[in-house]
């Protein structure tokens, strides 16, 4: 049986059905086609579908999908000022954070509700932000470098 | 599959009562969300996460009561629980990643009766109570006689969670919360344990030892006889280490795929040691000597 | 040469790509949006080593919506494999794994796939199981393949069974080096199975298109050899084939070994696809992946020295046995070269090895990163720091003692060039503050070098096309997935043709239009494609200089192209833009293509001549160990690297940091764990355990120059080598903060602490 339900993405809203079992993460990418969100656990571990809902940075693969019903979402596709990169995206381009990419959705979302939290993260803020997303390219070396970068030009 | 939203408890028990073991409960849905991906769906899904004033945190009757839709972070934004149950705090900080903290609510981490379940054993260690809720009627029981074994609970399949008291911890006591895994919160523990404190009134012994401990045993346990052997002493490193061994021997740790059942033994030693030793020298300013 | 001769090279080029990837475009193979796809999914194994006694699929069929339901009796009767060829892509009479695939479902929702695979019954009879690499071996262990034989390169007598290949390394004569020797050390180490765990998933899709070729849709490092295979397990022609490489979410060379990486999901997914006569997209679980795909083997390593009182290495004699699992997959390739990097780097004038590659009821071996370089070294390395121990020397002293010179020969080099290895040592000893930092209890420092020999393997092409404005779009056989190919290889096209790079277009692999290439592996983007497309920008610069020379009436070899614009050398005013040039080449010959590839085979001669310069490294850290609780704190970390020259610094750190991230993950905390039924104990994330920035130091990566290699401007390979000393790095360092030596990976606190309790810490 499908359900019906009405939710906020990066500002636009969505009324679409699901079935009740679907992981928040399927709706949003299958669904609704926010292919940014990006799945690969599905047990909550890695961080790569990474969103902020209703202010807080959660892994939409453990998020039944029923409970974003009137939820107001924010998705890697709704971070950028049109054109205009967040300072977060710039400097994960400026720094060499991106290899593969396919971590970077979860990594720009967990720092922008950082950074929207603060624009002066100390070392245990930011590990503390983005423990919960697994990079396997960049030993995540170049990801500190990037959010330095990103909080400097912020503040 | 069916799928429910109750709007009240009674709603949600008489879902329970008609659907009986059929039904599995969601909140948070972080354990929830990954069984339904790895295994079986179940007959019918109640969610009860759209019932009102079930995450209330609030001072109550000379302690917290802590509804059990709270998600973890909230206790951990909670003023009430970092000043008044700071051990219940630390268990939360070190629980999961930020993101599961966000969704993971206390009353799933209860429900869902895991030994390694990071906030039990410090709910052991504090004595806090469960407010059990059947379609007959709700009664309260210690946690301690809430846990049945890895999963179990006397909720059974027809009970809700719908409330958990924690006592204010005497004026004056210590506790912390240790946590062993190799990459601190981001872990399932290897072994928790909660010590909890006070020291007497000339600051020469410690009295009401409590030590509680995660992932050694079917279900998280106190450790009694270790309370008992340190309870009115004054520490020292003998006692320390004595109590250290007397802890590991009131485990019964298994095996698994994230260390042998041996190996947790000798960490509820060493981290029994550590947490005496630290609340010693906090209540009493001394080093274990 | 000195970097200030180039405009482009050795700056820190934004990545092609990056905008995409930092504002979420789907642009990988698991956003691939193919109309009409039906899903697919693939039913494995549940024992680890069974007869398949029969499949009854007719439940499955009757449901309504499923398209297609396969096993072994509908795909041609072929096998695939590397050195062995000994897998069906769909078990056939046998399943040898858990994980094993059996039968594949399409049907038209995800939902119906699951339903499906539940309803398909196969009759197993179960057989005895072997997981341990040491037991298979031995006569009563069960037969896992009864129609493979034993390597014919197998030393004679010897009684074995289950292997599936074998490396001997014969230099010098070591049983009377060992003679020689003052003081001999003989240890064993243990490395354990981990997963490569790229967070793409796999996938494959395919759709029969309707001149009755196929299209095929991977995430694979190696669409080529893909191609080949599909076409060859599906009955097709070649050219009936396509592949198409999308985007891949990491790889780490478990993406690189043609389909034997992902259990044969593309001609599987070719398969169902053919059946159904529809597209047929398939997306694999991570858990399904870490029980079916390809990953770095546990292997078991002997070594014993022979050694001088002053520290000169006399002699060598070893032993390796490398789990391939339960098909040959890489696992030769990888076993011996494990085998050859235990003989070590250094200079040893006698040394014998024997390397068995085994089969178990195991997941399958595959090339992930530095393929049997980090297990060997774990061993070859702690092993220095045992014999530097015994003889009270320091392990730097020792180390330099040992290093190989210009004109040495080491293990699968016949003649260095230079070697940088010395360098390396005295530099990571400077930046660990190796005797001037002070050290608290149980803290310590360790080193450990390594080496990623560049030998023999395939070349490969490249093609430049010039279009009007005078931008570039590049085809290469290589793919990005953080890699040279949209970071290194965009800058060459850029300086040779004197325009900047955002005029540079690099092409993902389509196997209709790119030229062949094995695959994104063992480290030779730079090497293969560098080269080509050096080559082939070249080629285009040259017919576009000689069609300017009219125009400008100068010769070619006068002619520079600077900035966009084709100009006399020393009298810029006299140009022309390239726009201009590469329009009017349409009245003359059509298109501006240049052409360039990389002849392996005469590089490879050229090097036996004037020898080679290979890329060393050493890695230094500094750490705590809690001797209550057997856990270990990386402090600190530095990588020393030589990569001969350095086209994108960043690209290089990142790939160097990357590296020695992932095999920290393996000194720390990683490892594939198996019951005694061969059953995966740990599939998910949430017992897989990687390493989260929370566990690692910042990781500082330092590249040494003055070593040019055999790429273009002489660069060397950097994406393995990284991962090459990190293990026996740890181990090193906590035998310097404990005093014990851990022979088992990984340096769990568990085995730590084990270990510090053995010793009686």
């Amino acid at each position: 049986m499908g359900l019906e339900i009405t939710l906020t993405v990066n500002g636009n809203t969505h009324t679409a059905e699901l079935e009740p079992s679907t992981a928040l993460v399927d709706f949003l990418r299958d669904t609704l086609g926010y292919k940014g969100v990006k799945l690969c656990c599905n047990t909550g571990e890695c961080g790569a579908c990474t969103i902020i809902m209703d202010g807080k940075p959660v892994n939409s693969c453990v998020v039944l999908g029923m409970d974003a019903a009137g939820a107001d979402l924010v998705t890697v596709e709704g971070i950028a000022d049109g054109d205009e990169l967040h300072p977060v995206q710039q400097a994960f381009i400026d720094t060499g954070a991106v290899q593969c990419g396919y971590c970077t959705p979860g990594f720009i979302v967990s720092l922008k509700a950082l950074l929207d939290r603060t624009k002066t993260p100390t070392a245990e803020e930011v590990e503390e932000a983005i423990s919960g997303n697994i990079c396997r390219c960049t030993g995540y070396t170049k990801i500190f470098d990037a959010v330095e970068l990103a909080a400097k030009q912020m503040s | 599959m069916d799928y429910f939203e109750p709007k009240t408890v009674s709603e949600a028990l008489a879902l329970l009562d008609q659907h009986g073991e059929q039904a599995e409960v969601i909140a948070g849905g972080t354990d929830v969300m990954v069984d339904i991906k790895y295994q079986d769906e179940p007959g019918c899904l109640v969610n009860i996460k759209r019932i009102p004033d079930l995450n209330a945190i609030r001072e109550q009757n000379g302690g917290v009561h802590i509804g059990p839709l709270a998600t973890i972070h909230e206790l951990e934004e909670s003023d009430l629980v970092r000043e008044r149950l700071p051990l219940l705090w630390s268990a939360a900080y070190q629980f999961a990643s930020l993101q599961i903290r966000n969704t993971a609510t206390i009353g799933g981490n209860i429900c869902r009766a895991s030994p390694s379940g990071e906030t039990l054993a410090p709910l052991l260690v504090l004595e806090a109570e469960a407010e059990v809720t059947f379609s007959d009627g709700a009664r309260t029981e210690p946690f301690s006689a809430f846990f049945k074994g890895p999963g179990q609970t006397s909720l059974g399949s027809k009970g809700l969670l719908t409330g958990i008291s924690v006592p204010f911890p005497a004026d004056g006591s210590h506790a912390v919360y240790l946590k062993h895994a190799v990459r601190g919160p981001m872990d399932i523990a290897m072994v928790g344990v909660a010590v909890m404190a006070t020291a007497n009134a000339d600051k020469s012994a410690l009295d009401d030892v409590r030590i509680g401990l995660g992932a050694v045993a079917p279900t998280p346990i106190r450790a009694p006889k270790t309370e008992a052997l340190v309870s009115g002493k004054a520490l020292d490193a003998a006692l320390v280490k004595e109590a250290g061994a007397s802890a590991a021997s009131e485990s019964s740790p298994i095996t698994d795929q994230r260390s042998s059942g041996e190996y947790r033994g000798w960490i509820v030693d060493a981290l029994t040691r550590r947490g005496l030793a630290q609340c010693w020298q906090a209540l009493t300013g001394k080093e274990v000597a | 040469m000195a970097k200030a001769e180039y405009t482009v090279l050795g700056t820190d080029m934004p990545r092609m790509g990056g905008v995409e990837r930092v504002v979420g475009k789907g642009i990988y193979g698991i956003d691939l949006n193919l109309p009409d796809a039906l899903s697919g999914g693939v039913l494995r194994s549940e024992y680890a080593h069974a007869k398949i006694v029969g499949i009854d699929t007719s439940e499955a069929k009757a449901i309504s919506g499923v398209r297609a339901v396969v096993t072994a009796a509908d795909a041609p009767d072929k096998r695939y494999g590397r050195s062995y060829i000994d897998r069906y892509i769909l078990a056939k009479d046998k399943v040898r794994y858990m994980g094993d695939p059996v039968a594949a479902v399409a049907a038209d929702s995800q939902a119906l796939v699951k339903e499906a695979l539940k309803k398909i019954k196969v009759t197993y009879e179960p057989l005895p199981v072997v997981v341990d690499p040491e037991e298979t071996m031995k006569e009563s262990a069960p037969t896992l393949h009864e129609d493979m034989p034993l390597p014919k390169n197998l030393p004679e007598g010897l009684q074995v069974k289950n292997v599936c290949g074998y490396t001997g390394v014969n230099i010098g004569d070591a049983e009377a080096g060992m003679a020689e020797a003052d003081v001999v050390v003989d240890e064993v180490y243990e490395t354990r199975m981990i997963h490569p765990q790229y967070l793409e998933p796999r996938i494959a899709a395919a759709r029969p298109e309707e001149d009755g070729r196929i299209t095929v849709w991977a995430n694979a490092q190696a669409p080529f050899p893909v191609r080949t295979e599909v076409a060859a397990l599906t009955g097709l022609p070649l050219n009936s084939v396509r592949v198409i490489s999308t985007d891949i979410g990491g790889g780490f060379g478990g993406k690189g070994s043609g389909v034997t990486s992902s259990a044969a999901l593309e001609p599987i997914c070719a398969l169902l696809a053919l059946t159904a006569k529809q597209p047929v997209m398939i997306v694999m679980d991570k858990a399904e992946e870490t029980i079916s795909t390809t990953i770095r083997s546990g292997c078991k390593i002997w070594i014993k020295s022979g050694v001088k009182k002053d520290g000169t290495l006399v002699a060598r004699q070893g032993k390796v046995v490398y789990d391939a699992g339960g098909y040959s997959g890489f696992g030769n390739q990888a076993g011996g070269r494990c085998t050859q990097m235990v003989g070590g780097w250094y200079r040893l004038p006698n040394i014998h090895m024997d390397g068995f590659t085994v089969y178990t009821n195991k997941q399958v071996c595959g090339p992930v990163r530095g393929p049997g370089g980090p297990q060997a070294t774990f061993a070859m390395e702690s092993h220095m720091d045992s014999i530097a121990a015994e003889l009270g020397m320091d392990p730097i002293e020792f180390r330099l003692k040992n290093v190989p010179e210009k004109g040495d020969s080491i293990v699968g080099v016949p003649k260095l060039r230079d070697s940088s290895l010395a360098e390396t040592l005295n530099l990571a000893k400077e930046k660990i503050g190796w005797g001037k930092v002070k050290l608290e209890k149980n803290q310590g420092i360790g080193f450990a070098t390594g080496a990623w020999i560049e030998g023999s393997g395939p070349g490969g092409g490249a093609v430049v096309k010039m279009n009007e404005d005078g931008s570039a779009t590049v085809h290469i056989g290589k793919v990005d997935y953080g890699t040279a190919a949209r970071f290194g290889i965009p800058m060459i096209v850029a300086e040779v043709l004197g325009i900047p790079t955002d005029d540079v277009t690099v092409l993902n692999v389509d196997t209709d239009a790119s030229p062949w290439d094995a695959g994104t592996v063992g480290s030779r983007s730079m090497l293969v494609s560098g080269n080509a497309v050096k080559l082939a920008a070249e080629d285009a610069r040259d017919q576009i200089l000689r069609m300017a020379a009219g125009q400008l009436e100068a010769s070619p070899e006068d002619l520079e192209i600077v900035d966009r614009q084709i100009q006399v050398k020393g009298a810029p005013s006299r140009s022309v833009s390239l726009a201009s040039v590469c329009n009017a080449g349409h009245n003359e010959i059509g298109d501006v293509i240049g052409r360039g590839y990389f002849d392996s085979k005469a590089s490879q001669a050229h090097e036996r001549e004037t020898g080679s310069s290979q890329p060393f490294t050493t890695h230094a850290a500094m750490v705590e160990v809690d001797t209550d609780t057997g856990n270990v704190k990386v402090l600190k970390y530095v990588a020393v690297h030589d990569v001969g020259f350095v086209v994108h610094p960043k690209a290089v750190e990142g790939q160097i940091e990357g590296a020695a991230a992932m095999s920290l993950g393996q000194a720390l905390c990683e490892q594939v764990v198996h019951d005694s039924d061969g059953r995966t104990l740990n599939p998910t994330f949430v017992d897989y355990l990687m390493p989260t920035i929370n566990m690692l130091p910042r990781i500082e990566a330092i590249t040494v120059s003055g070593y040019p290699g055999a790429g273009p401007y002489g660069t060397k390979g950097a994406g393995e080598i990284g991962s090459v000393p990190p293990m026996a790095c740890i181990a090193n360092a906590i035998y310097n903060a404990t005093g014990v030596r851990v022979r088992r990976l990984p340096l769990s606190p568990e085995n730590v602490l084990r270990a510090l309790r053995e010793a009686g810490k």
